[in-house]
């Protein structure tokens, strides 16, 4: 995940009928979480929007209750819910589907998996998108059904100076995710992998505590990185095209009736297209705004980075049994 | 009892220096720049073992923060019975962390760390029913002797 | 429902169950009472709420401060504060304050610097003739200092509620900190002056300096500690680590007061203590779960932002609130309760997260000296044998010290707000 400590404000999305959610009659009630506070969020709007199609389609007897990032709930208390029963549809990144033990979800997290959007959705939504999806449901014993795949952006370096080629990230301390793949990747390029919260990161950048970060658009620019000493110089190496997981609880969704099963497969339809809209044209936004700041901003050239990337890729596609999968989407570039 | 908590004890303080000494390990390795990343689970998991143990060594002590201006106005039988109704709603609730403890561990059994894949987050989560479990006897105990001195002033002052 | 979880929770406590437990019981019996809450939730939030690396900064810091006590670092401490304020009238008293402002560098919570710097002073107060209520209504008194000036237990708390910069909260809590410790100066030396208590002779030049010299390496800690946070070298968890660490070395190897065999015992006294506020927040984590189901924060907000359209006025009522209940309820599930009520609402208000929680966390520092449940006050007035209701009338003068102060810092934030921002402006 993103923000590092996980908790956060509370902000609270009511449903209409303020307070009382118990089941009146033969209506249905879900609860929808997700760890984002900021209602510009993408995942609140993409929430907003499944809660809306969900009413809507159902004339009012599927009602959807949306918490957004509502106190102590980090992405790892949002898997616990799902599978107690405690929360019905939930967004979370893979790093916390892979602590459940699918580890296959790893795969799509990998450093340089997807080279661009088109690429990444033509992946996601298609026939390997479906794969993934039975993997999901299979290992959790159907207790996780994928309703959809969002984003939270491709996520670029950003730090102390820029950086044209891959010598150039040698001993910096470079703030991180924490699973394993990634980690090994930036270890490769020769950065050193560092963990600070997210919300001390600011500081860490200003003192010189870490060297760079890499992260989307949306979220370092939303926190002033971009601002910082050690923030400034922003390199699109575009190495994660990262991918979300809108989840149901399955055995909740197997006892629905027919008709409240398409209304919350429509519901998560639109919400998919929503989601992806809001951040793709947040991040433009971010960008110029990052400019307008005074962030250098500078391409490079990724194909030593993919390069770099392949031998991990191919390690750990076998380790999770996915080769062939990983060469399918390799094959879709 | 006094054994049980001995050894309660005893695993606290070692999980309580366990995370000491990863954090100690976790600064000195990022000051030298090698990233030790198993560092943050690692010390968080012994944290909530420590603080659990603990939790229940207090309750057998009677040492969780209480108003015991009633207690204290009270004597005898009625002193006796008052207590004797506060274990029982101690030990229920002893018993539902020990219970619902379990069905946690349950369904978190097959979670693993982040960091270090080949843990389970079961080892974590079933600091939860022993915490329950320790308490619920430790509760017990308190219920015998309170009953054995129920007449007694005196009988059941910390 | 509501009506009766509250009934309950007042029931509860009257008879006697720790106030954890009365939390945690009324979570559960909520929980049960709620169809699609699993009952597991409140074993699961109980969890939740302790999986957070900033919380282990908890124990970490109370075991600086039990390493300190044991170490006979506190007692050099007073010895270094009596020769800087030894000569003015009350000068014990005013030593007895400056000691735990110095120690409030130190430690992240008050019971620690209560406990002992009271077992040294308030016995040496008494004997030079102070009377008992001002000997323990000082201490206690004083010791709030100890979550107002960083490191702070409570703030790290907040922090991690709130997603602020543990270390934006730090260098806020300075300024009202110091404030408060001069502000309690000044009502010991009007005291003093009508009582007439002793003074110690002026420290001479050299006398003071060998005093010094013999405190620096003690008074190395809050610096560190302090000067790593706020630059963001450590986090506070790993601050108190190594504060820890330097703390053994030192009265280990420097001035050899602490023996390896202490070692064990001081660790086991640090797990039961922070076990005590840790497990109330465990619990407090599962109760908000419930009050986050009942929808008390929006319905709190509209209530607010359609009754009440002065940010003085609501400033006010939270400053009013968490009094109340703090004179019941710790500051760490206080916080963990009603953060989440109050801070949206603030936000609305267009008070900033770090304002709002030194408002906080100086409110609920009052709480540790009001009765009936104020720790502090508990403590010292143990120490001192002296009964609550006199250890209490005798802390009110310095409880409007603090209210003044805090009421300063929530109408003039700048007082608190104007360094900080000047050195991390995005921090506000
Ligand atoms: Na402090
Ligand atoms: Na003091």
């Amino acid at each position: 995940g993103c923000s590092g400590g996980g908790s956060s404000a509370n902000g609270e999305e009511g449903s209409s009928d303020n307070g009382d959610s118990s089941n009146s009659g033969d209506g249905l009630k879900i609860v929808a979480a997700h760890n984002q506070t900021s209602p510009e969020n993408p995942y609140q709007i993409g929430m907003k929007e499944f809660k809306k199609v969900a009413e809507e389609e159902s004339n009012g007897k599927v009602n959807v209750e949306v918490h957004a990032g509502t106190l102590g709930t980090s992405e790892s208390e949002l898997v616990e819910k799902l599978k107690l029963g405690a929360a019905d549809v939930v967004l979370v990144s893979p790093g916390f589907m892979s602590k459940t033990g699918i580890d296959e979800i790893d795969l799509f997290a990998l450093p340089y998996m997807f080279d661009s959007y088109d690429h990444w959705e033509k992946v996601v939504d298609g026939e390997i998108g479906d794969k993934m999806a039975d993997i999901i449901k299979e290992k959790s014993n159907n207790d996780f059904k994928l309703l959809g795949y969002w984003t939270a952006g491709v996520r670029h370096y950003y730090g102390k100076k820029p950086i044209k080629s891959v010598d150039d990230l040698k001993g910096m301390k470079l703030r991180t995710q924490t699973s394993g793949a990634i980690a090994e990747y930036w270890k490769k390029t020769g950065a050193v992998p560092t963990s600070v919260a997210w919300g001390e990161l600011y500081q860490a950048l200003q003192q010189g505590v870490v060297d760079a970060a890499e992260n989307a658009y949306p979220y370092f620019v939303q926190q002033n990185h971009h601002k910082t000493k050690n923030g400034k110089y922003i390199t699109e190496t575009g190495h994660d095209y990262t991918t979300r997981f809108l989840l149901i609880n399955g055995k909740k969704f197997e006892n629905f009736s027919q008709e409240q099963k398409d209304t919350i497969m429509k519901a998560a339809e639109a919400a998919v297209k929503k989601e992806r809209e809001a951040l793709y044209s947040q991040e433009e936004e971010y960008k110029k705004q990052a400019k307008e700041d005074g962030a250098k901003i500078n391409q490079i050239d990724r194909q030593p980075f993919i390069e770099l990337a392949k031998p991990l890729q191919d390690k750990v596609a076998e380790e999770i049994g996915l080769e062939d999968m990983l060469k399918q989407i390799r094959d879709m570039k | 009892m006094k054994l049980l908590e001995k050894i309660q004890l005893t695993i606290g303080a070692i999980f309580l220096s366990v995370f000491f000494i990863t954090i100690v390990i976790q600064v000195t390795t990022r000051m030298i720049s090698i990233s030790a990343i198993w560092t943050e689970e690692v010390a968080n998991y012994s944290f909530i073992w420590a603080v659990f143990m603990g939790a229940a060594v207090m309750l057998n002590r009677r040492e969780h923060f209480k108003f015991d201006l009633l207690l204290k106005k009270l004597k005898g039988k009625a002193k006796s019975t008052l207590v004797l109704i506060n274990d029982l709603i101690l030990l229920a609730f002893s018993f539902a962390i020990f219970y619902y403890g379990i069905i946690a561990v349950q369904n978190f059994w097959n979670y693993t760390w982040v960091s270090l894949s080949e843990m389970k987050m079961g080892y974590v989560w079933i600091s939860v029913p022993i915490m329950g479990g320790t308490m619920i006897i430790y509760m017990i105990g308190h219920l015998i002797n309170t009953i054995k001195h129920f007449n007694r002033e005196e009988a059941t002052s910390s | 429902m509501g009506p009766i979880l509250v009934g309950l929770f007042i029931l509860l406590m009257v008879i006697g169950i720790p106030i954890a437990f009365v939390i945690g019981i009324v979570a559960l019996l909520g929980i049960m009472n709620v169809e699609y809450i699993p009952n597991v939730t409140v074993p699961v939030k109980m969890f939740n709420g302790l999986d957070s690396f900033v919380l282990l900064a908890v124990p970490l810091f109370i075991l600086a401060a039990n390493l300190m006590n044991s170490g006979k670092i506190s007692q050099k401490l007073i010895d270094f504060s009596l020769s800087i304020v030894g000569h003015i009238r009350g000068g014990l008293a005013h030593a007895n304050i400056l000691v735990s402002m110095i120690f409030a560098g130190v430690s992240g919570a008050s019971q620690a610097d209560t406990a002992g710097v009271g077992k040294i002073l308030i016995p040496n107060m008494k004997n030079q003739g102070y009377d008992k209520e001002n000997a323990v209504g000082i201490t206690a008194a004083s010791s709030t200092i100890g979550v107002i000036i960083p490191p702070s237990i409570p703030m790290i708390i907040y922090a991690g509620l709130t997603n602020v910069s543990v270390g934006a909260l730090f260098l806020v809590g300075i300024i009202p900190g110091i404030l408060v410790g001069l502000g309690m100066m000044i009502i010991v030396y009007i005291l003093a002056m009508k009582r007439g208590y002793p003074t110690y002779q002026k420290a001479s030049w050299s006398n003071f300096m060998k005093q010094f010299l013999e405190t620096i390496p003690a008074l190395f800690t809050p610096i560190i500690l302090i000067g790593g946070i706020v630059t963001g070298i450590f986090t506070a968890t790993e601050a108190a680590a190594f504060a820890s660490l330097y703390t053994v070395a030192v009265a280990m190897f420097y001035y050899k007061t602490l023996k390896l065999k202490d070692i064990p015992q001081i660790l086991i006294d640090t797990l039961l203590l922070s076990s005590l506020s840790l497990f109330a927040l465990a619990a407090a984590n599962a109760l908000g779960e419930l009050m986050s189901y009942y929808k008390l924060a929006s319905w709190a907000q509209e209530f607010f932002t359609s009754n009440i359209d002065n940010k003085w006025i609501f400033m006010l009522i939270v400053i009013g609130f968490f009094l109340f209940v703090g004179t019941f309820m710790d500051a760490i599930p206080a916080m963990i309760l009603f953060i989440p009520v109050i801070l949206p609402i603030a936000m609305s208000f267009d008070i900033s997260p770090v304002l709002l929680g030194i408002v906080t966390i100086m409110t609920l520092a009052v709480g540790l000296v009001t009765p009936p449940y104020g720790l502090c006050l508990l403590l010292a007035a143990k120490i001192g044998d002296l009964s609550i209701e006199r250890s209490f009338g005798a802390v009110m003068p310095y409880i409007a010290v603090i209210v003044v102060v805090l009421l300063l810092v929530a109408f003039f934030p700048d007082l608190a707000v104007y360094l900080p921002k000047q050195l991390n402006p995005n921090m506000f």
